[in-house]
């Protein structure tokens, strides 16, 4: 079983998942509102891409559009593409889902408590997996499941298959579910907050399991997370996500060195640091995120914007700063040229 | 297949529940004893030795008088033949030179109870009610005889057996259909959930009892009775479905929205196996405990429609119309509604503790107490 099932075409090859100009919309009592306006980002084969942003910013619903996993019949992709394999996921037929979702992408949850089925058996869950796609033989199916729970770090897989979720701890409930993401060896997984559940040695051990198991895949991976932190242990590339838009994206290290954006650079001043001063009062950006039904025309930061001029009541355009990171803000020219030095990274 | 440790415990607890436990016992027991119920009540013997010939007629072909050396063709009258037999072996005892072991080479074993629960028998010649044995009547009718002089017991016993039959087919085939349609209401909601929920205020608000009334008086009398029987049980479930779809329309809505139902999607895995191997196992254990109490309504339904005459067709035995012969004759013959009315409230009583004791041990709230 090969993960390598990308279009031939040469100039595309690294790239494993393209998403240009996302639109996703739901129909709701006070009208329709769009959550994701106009989101691109590629991922690299191998290569793990941060979506970043605050509770409700969009990034679970841009990881739910490309599962086509939207609320329904609330949730509508209202335009863009979602380019993996050759195929748009946008607009893919049922049955095409049906092969990719498990075989080709895989997908961690945030609560390991909850995506696990209680009534079955973790082996059956797991064997669930390689019937749907690759066996029919259920005594293979099980051999191969305890052989992938081995791989994600659980000691005696096989006594494990036969227990229930509940008898798991949540760590070991989330190697589980890391498990089946990985089961058909996926080219991508989209791990959705995958350890805010977790407390921290164990969030700690398991980036390290999903890194590793990275390594020796060669999967890519499209983490979402609020946890700045994590992006910073984990990523190649980052993506800031505003309320549906991106404000920011590009390397990690340009991101965390150079922010251009002032978002960006709002949630990285709000990061306690070893360097400030005792019992100084944190830095917190003014205001809420603004409510999909009452966003501002043009930029959406806007209201919480130390740096607002007129102009923003227009849309910025994405611009490509010189180290490829790309910014939406009107005046991120002026605005770097504040940055005093680049600073250090976290 | 092992069990979920939830379940087992769930088992377990029911087991504890002692009334429960026991009536689910003494009921199962009834049901196994009455599914074989030709080898305990009925007219013919379980075994016949005639003349070096050996005869099981129980569930065989009708044995015509003439096979025992009588002079008629209908079905043996096999009480008279064990009379008869009877009346051989005190014969050859009473031979001079007898031994004190000599009897009849002919002899025959009935079953417990020597009736059939369609067999009238008339005493002093006419069709009436016998009081019970104990009560003076003639021997053998432990609860008497009804108003055409059938064993009451007998027809308990068979009422006792079709009524469950019936009322398990009943429940069975409600859940069916009242799962399977209240699942794909609540796992495809939006406008088909509406319409559906519509047609189904519509359907269930059309009058039972007279669509029952219409029907069974235009069902042509070539029907045999098993497929009048099977009609009804049809016409029931059509209109006893319904209430199980609002149940299970929003356990499924609910269990929809958990991420292992996500997960699943995300698996691949197809809308089929979402909702037969994902929703549903997790939403069909508390429907577990309304069974008894669905099966006790069916009970009554059935036992109430035998009542007004518009049940199970005559002449199967039945609980609601021994009821119903015995609130004729009050007077002259209690014992009717008297045994008919113990029978229905202790079968009620049984299946009511299974139920309650299923409904406890079911109850998450019972493992959330803290002392």
């Amino acid at each position: 079983m090969t993960n390598v099932s990308q279009p031939p075409r040469a100039d595309d090859r690294a790239v494993v998942l393209s998403v240009k100009d996302l639109v996703t919309t739901f129909d709701t009592d006070a009208g329709r509102l769009t959550a994701v306006d106009g989101v691109s980002f590629t991922v690299q084969r191998g290569h793990t891409l941060g979506l970043v942003g605050e509770s409700g910013c969009g990034k679970s619903v841009t990881a739910c559009s490309i599962m086509r996993l939207l609320p329904q019949p609330m949730g509508k992709i209202a335009g863009g593409q979602i380019l993996f394999d050759g195929h748009d996921l946008a607009t893919a037929s049922p049955e095409h889902l049906l092969k990719v979702r498990g075989g080709q992408i895989g997908m961690i949850f945030q609560e390991p408590m909850t995506a696990l089925n209680p009534v079955h058996t973790i082996g059956r869950q797991l064997s669930e997996v390689f019937l749907l796609h690759t066996t029919r033989d259920r005594r293979e199916a099980l051999a191969r499941s305890a052989e992938i729970l081995g791989k994600v770090g659980i000691p005696s897989p096989e006594i494990r298959l036969g227990e229930y979720p509940h008898q798991l701890s949540g760590g070991m409930r989330q190697r589980v579910v890391i498990a089946m993401a990985l089961a058909c060896k996926p080219a991508l997984i989209i791990a959705d907050e995958p350890t805010t559940a977790l407390d921290v040695t164990i969030q700690a051990q398991i980036l390290d399991l999903m890194r590793e198991l990275q390594r020796e895949m060669g999967m890519a991976i499209l983490l979402i997370t609020h946890d700045l932190g994590v992006i910073a242990e984990m990523c190649d590339d980052v993506a800031v996500m505003y309320a549906g838009r991106i404000a920011e994206a590009g390397p990690v290290e340009q991101i965390f060195a150079t922010p251009r954006h002032p978002y960006t650079r709002g949630l990285l001043d709000s990061i306690p640091r070893l360097s400030t001063p005792r019992k100084t009062r944190l830095a917190t950006i003014e205001g809420m995120v603004p409510a999909l039904a009452d966003m501002p025309q043009g930029c959406r930061y806007q209201n919480r914007c130390p740096h607002r001029i007129p102009l923003c009541a227009n849309l910025p355009k994405e611009e490509i700063a010189s180290d490829s990171t790309r910014v939406s803000c009107h005046r991120w020219r002026e605005l770097a040229a504040d940055i005093e030095q680049p600073r250090a990274a976290l | 297949m092992a069990l979920n440790p939830l379940t087992l415990r769930k088992l377990r607890r029911f087991r504890s529940i002692k009334s429960g436990y026991w009536s689910f016992l003494i009921l199962a027991g009834l049901v196994v004893l009455s599914l074989g119920g030709e080898l305990l009540v009925n007219n013919r013997p379980l075994v016949i030795r005639y003349e070096g010939r050996w005869f099981f007629p129980t569930y065989g072909a009708n044995l015509p008088g003439t096979t025992f050396g009588y002079d008629y063709g209908y079905e043996t009258d096999y009480r008279a033949l064990a009379a008869r037999f009877h009346a051989e072996t005190a014969e050859a005892k009473t031979r001079t030179d007898a031994p004190p072991t000599a009897r009849s080479r002919n002899w025959l074993v009935m079953p417990l109870v020597p009736f059939n629960p369609n067999e009238n028998a008339a005493y002093e010649g006419v069709f009436k009610p016998a009081p019970p044995s104990w009560a003076g009547g003639p021997p053998g009718h432990w609860l008497g005889t009804d108003t055409t002089g059938r064993d009451i017991f007998a027809r308990l016993f068979y009422g006792f057996r079709i009524t469950i039959l019936f009322a398990l087919g009943f429940t069975a085939l409600t859940y069916l259909i009242g799962i399977a349609v209240g699942c794909l209401m609540g796992y495809y909601g939006g406008v088909f959930d509406l319409i559906v929920q519509r047609a189904i205020e519509i359907w269930s608000n059309i009058p039972f009892l007279y669509i029952v009334i219409i029907l069974f008086s235009v069902v042509p009398a070539t029907f045999s009775i098993p497929m009048r029987i099977t009609l009804l049980l049809l016409v029931m479930v059509l209109f006893s479905w319904t209430s199980m779809t609002y149940y299970m329309r929003t356990a499924t809505y609910r269990e929809k929205a958990r991420d292992y139902t996500a997960a699943a999607v995300v698996l691949g895995a197809g809308p089929g196996r979402i909702i037969f191997y994902h929703i549903l196992p997790n939403t069909i254990s508390t429907l577990v405990t309304f069974m008894p109490f669905t099966i006790a309504s069916a009970i009554t339904a059935v036992t109430a429609l035998d009542f007004l005459g518009f049940g199970l067709p005559p002449p199967s035995p039945s609980i609601g119309e021994l009821l119903k012969q015995g609130t004729q004759s009050l007077t002259t013959a209690p014992w009717i509604v008297g045994s008919a009315f113990a029978a229905l409230v202790s079968i009620l009583i049984l299946v009511t503790f299974i139920g309650e004791a299923l409904r406890e041990a079911f109850d998450p709230k019972k493992f959330t107490t803290y002392q």
